[in-house]
């Protein structure tokens, strides 16, 4: 059972942050896809689709917490809202973006996969066709945003399902990590570094979701969430240095098709979610349970 | 600390990082493990763009020994000594790959074909030695002398640059220099990215070259018992045996370089294609080539492999005869051209009087083709498509020639005639920005420049 609406200041809301966490990522990804689609020059108009509906759903969502207030409302909520036609204009906003971010997400699945792998089926095919698994990140981003508004933010089960929509992350994470660093065949050892590094964030998020009070292994997960953060720190240095460092190659030719620059930085941004999360966890158990 | 959630914290970490261990173990040694990164990436990447665009190039690879082998797009596509590099997505490629590319892994290859005609001597034919160094002149003109060191063929100048860029160019380009020092290229006989030795092993791949009036190898070799066995036998060979280990089993009838290249049960194999060759039988008349002896015992340790010595012998006999005998014609009508030239009876230029044309076909069509056909096996164009042609000619030749003194054509009139082929002459000269071309392949360091006696390519 939800606990009562306490007078916290919201910017000392996990929920409050979460819901910045999503329009930071939904805005970024217009960057991020922009990239990624200039390597084959948007050669089909659907590429576009992603970048504007990046900029338009941050956009959005922004206006939603203009329009409704800092913390997104579920539909009981709402009531409690000073303004409450507002409070549900700002949430229908939000569900809005988040529906369509996860139709974003899943067509962008299949129409990655449609390029090779549906044809041959091959590990091969997976790994050096698209990526598959990066659109699901509109599709997490979704459910995010979906469940500020369908899960009271002062819920276990909120908090919860943060955990499970990270550790999904994580596992997308892993899949990247992976196929990524396997089209150069891992050729230095420090690409396994990613790769590990994902699954023991996943695993230990898994953990959480099956003993989510248990306050050691909370302050263990936190402590490998932390970790990640370096990794992703660490990882964005070594990619950004492997392009500049590239003979003969202009700049934005080795940021277009050299190593991803941004993506060790989903390490860092999926361990601030991670660690939402777990601060959610701590901050809605029942007292007696804390 | 929870015990249960601590365990399936670790157990699914390590699941699934002994997990993508397995997955990378299982990849091809060949794709993995490489110089450069860069190699790895391109077993994979380059096909993922390419399969939208110029999608029949990956599937002519896929064809190929070297995709066999795990020699990727990067191997051959990657600069070589000499090359400008060239950015395209990621990866740093050649502007344009060169019989260089090939030799990085093929370098006895390439250094036999440097020795033989279809490098230097055939561009040197179209564009005289104005594009080679130095040194790759010396190099050749020490093989074949007279053959890069000399005058494009006449024609080039009468025909113009179209028929040049367009005809001529598209054969002899076999030998043409390249930006990178090296000279030709490779694909020219294996073909770009199926890189095929079952291409370089059928007729038909000679034939692109080796054909029509003026060398009709392709010809012959259909009509040849060689030829017609070949055609109905070839879905049974193995066109695609390596160089080395080809034996008569996998071809048990030959094609163009069965015997003029392969190394048929343990003989030597060449990409010199005229170490097997005796005469010069593209000359208007044909002498024995400096190696005779050796050209001539390479040949036959191959004739051997389907035919008896006597056979072998008899057959050798036969067809030099037939050079012999075409020499002589060739030399009648040969003198009948001097002999109006010597009398002013002819301008000092070629190709501009119908005359020179009939000399021309007499033996650059009926006396190659007779000689050729001699080789090969291919009595119709011995007989029909070579001497008749000849004695026809010659013929037409004398008829012409006593027709022209007849008219009591004197000097002064042939000289006056010089101005007129001049100016005609400039008109079809090729622009200063185009390179200077050639028609046809000549072939006689020794002839003076105002006869129709060049010839085009090797015999």
């Amino acid at each position: 059972m939800p606990r009562r609406a306490t007078v916290k200041p919201w910017m000392t809301r996990p929920l409050f942050w979460t819901e910045v966490f999503a329009i930071g990522n939904v805005g970024f990804l217009a960057v991020d896809v922009a990239m990624a689609h200039a390597i084959n020059a948007f050669e089909h108009k659907a590429e576009y689709v992603p970048v504007y509906f990046s900029l338009i759903a941050a956009a959005l969502l922004v206006v939603a917490m203009l329009v409704g207030g800092p913390l997104p409302r579920t539909r009981a909520t709402v009531r409690e809202a000073a303004s409450p036609g507002r409070a549900r204009l700002a949430r229908w906003i939000g569900l809005l973006v988040g529906w369509g971010s996860i139709l974003v997400g899943v067509v962008g699945l299949i129409l990655h996969l449609k390029d090779a792998f549906f044809v041959e089926q091959t590990l091969k095919n997976l790994v050096y066709t698209a990526p598959f698994v990066a659109p699901l990140a509109y599709a997490g981003l979704g459910f995010l945003i979906i469940l500020n508004r369908m899960v009271d933010a002062r819920s276990l089960e909120w908090a919860l399902w943060v955990v499970v929509l990270a550790a999904g992350g994580w596992m997308g994470n892993f899949i990247l990590s992976l196929a990524d660093h396997a089209q150069n065949g891992f050729f230095y050892p420090s690409e396994w570094v990613g790769v590990i590094a994902a699954a023991i964030a996943f695993g230990f998020l898994v953990g959480l979701m099956v003993a989510p009070r248990n306050r050691p292994l909370q302050l263990l997960t936190m402590a490998v969430l932390a970790a990640q953060f370096v990794v992703g720190l660490v990882g964005f240095y070594l990619h950004v240095h492997a392009n500049v460092s590239k003979a003969a190659t202009s700049f934005w030719q080795s940021f277009i098709f050299g190593a991803p620059a941004f993506a060790p930085l989903l390490f860092a941004d999926l361990a601030i979610l991670g660690l939402l999360g777990v601060w959610g966890l701590m901050a809605n158990a029942p007292k007696a349970e804390a | 600390m929870s015990f249960r959630g601590l365990f399936i914290a670790v157990m699914l970490s390590t699941a699934m990082i002994v997990s993508a261990f397995m997955i990378q173990a299982q990849r091809p040694r060949h794709e993995v493990a490489r110089q450069t990164a860069d190699l790895v990436k391109a077993t994979g990447k380059c096909a993922d763009c390419h399969r939208k665009e110029t999608s029949a190039v990956i599937h002519e690879y896929e064809m190929s020994l070297h995709s066999q082998k795990g020699v990727n797009c990067l191997d051959c596509h990657q600069p070589s000594k000499g090359q400008e590099p060239y950015e395209h997505k990621g990866f740093t490629i050649a502007k344009k790959l060169t019989s260089a590319n090939c030799a990085t892994c093929h370098q006895r290859q390439y250094d036999e074909y440097l020795k033989s005609r279809h490098a230097a001597p055939a561009w040197a034919a179209v564009t005289g030695p104005e594009d080679f160094t130095p040194e790759q002149i010396a190099f050749s003109e020490a093989i074949h002398k007279g053959a890069v060191n000399r005058d494009p063929h006449a024609l080039v100048e009468v025909q113009g640059m179209a028929s040049v860029n367009k005809g001529c160019r598209q054969c002899h380009e076999i030998g043409k220099p390249n930006d990178d020092g090296s000279i030709g290229s490779c694909t020219a006989c294996h073909a770009r990215h199926v890189s095929s030795v079952e291409l370089a092993r059928t007729p038909e791949t000679c034939g692109q070259c080796h054909m029509g009036p003026d060398h009709s190898q392709i010809e012959i070799y259909h009509e040849s018992k060689h030829g017609v066995l070949f055609n109905i036998q070839r879905h049974i060979m193995n066109l695609a045996a390596r160089p080395e280990k080809l034996t008569t089993r996998d071809m048990p009838v030959p094609t163009c370089a069965t015997c003029h290249m392969s190394g048929l049960e343990g003989e030597k194999f060449t990409h010199d294609v005229t170490e097997r060759l005796s005469y010069f039988l593209f000359e208007s008349v044909s002498d024995r080539r400096p190696g005779y002896k050796e050209g001539k015992k390479n040949m036959q340790a191959i004739c051997l492999k389907c035919h008896t010595t006597p056979n072998i012998l008899r057959f050798y006999g036969e067809a030099e005869a037939v050079v012999k005998s075409t020499n002589k014609l060739v030399n009648e009508a040969k003198e009948v051209m001097e002999g109006l030239r010597k009398d002013q009876l002819l301008t000092p230029e070629p190709f501009d009087e119908p005359i020179e044309y009939v000399y021309f076909d007499l033996w650059h069509y009926g006396g190659r083709t007779a000689k050729h056909g001699a080789y090969m096996g291919g009595a119709d164009f011995v007989q029909w498509h070579g001497y008749y042609e000849i004695v026809s000619k010659l013929a037409e030749v004398k008829h012409a020639a006593e027709d022209l003194r007849s008219k009591g054509k004197t000097g002064e009139q042939a000289r006056a005639k010089e101005p007129k082929a001049e100016e005609a002459k400039r008109a079809e000269v090729p622009k200063a920005e185009e390179p200077a071309p050639a028609d046809a392949p000549a072939e006689q360091p020794e002839k003076s420049g105002g006869d129709a006696d060049a010839a085009p390519s090797d015999g």
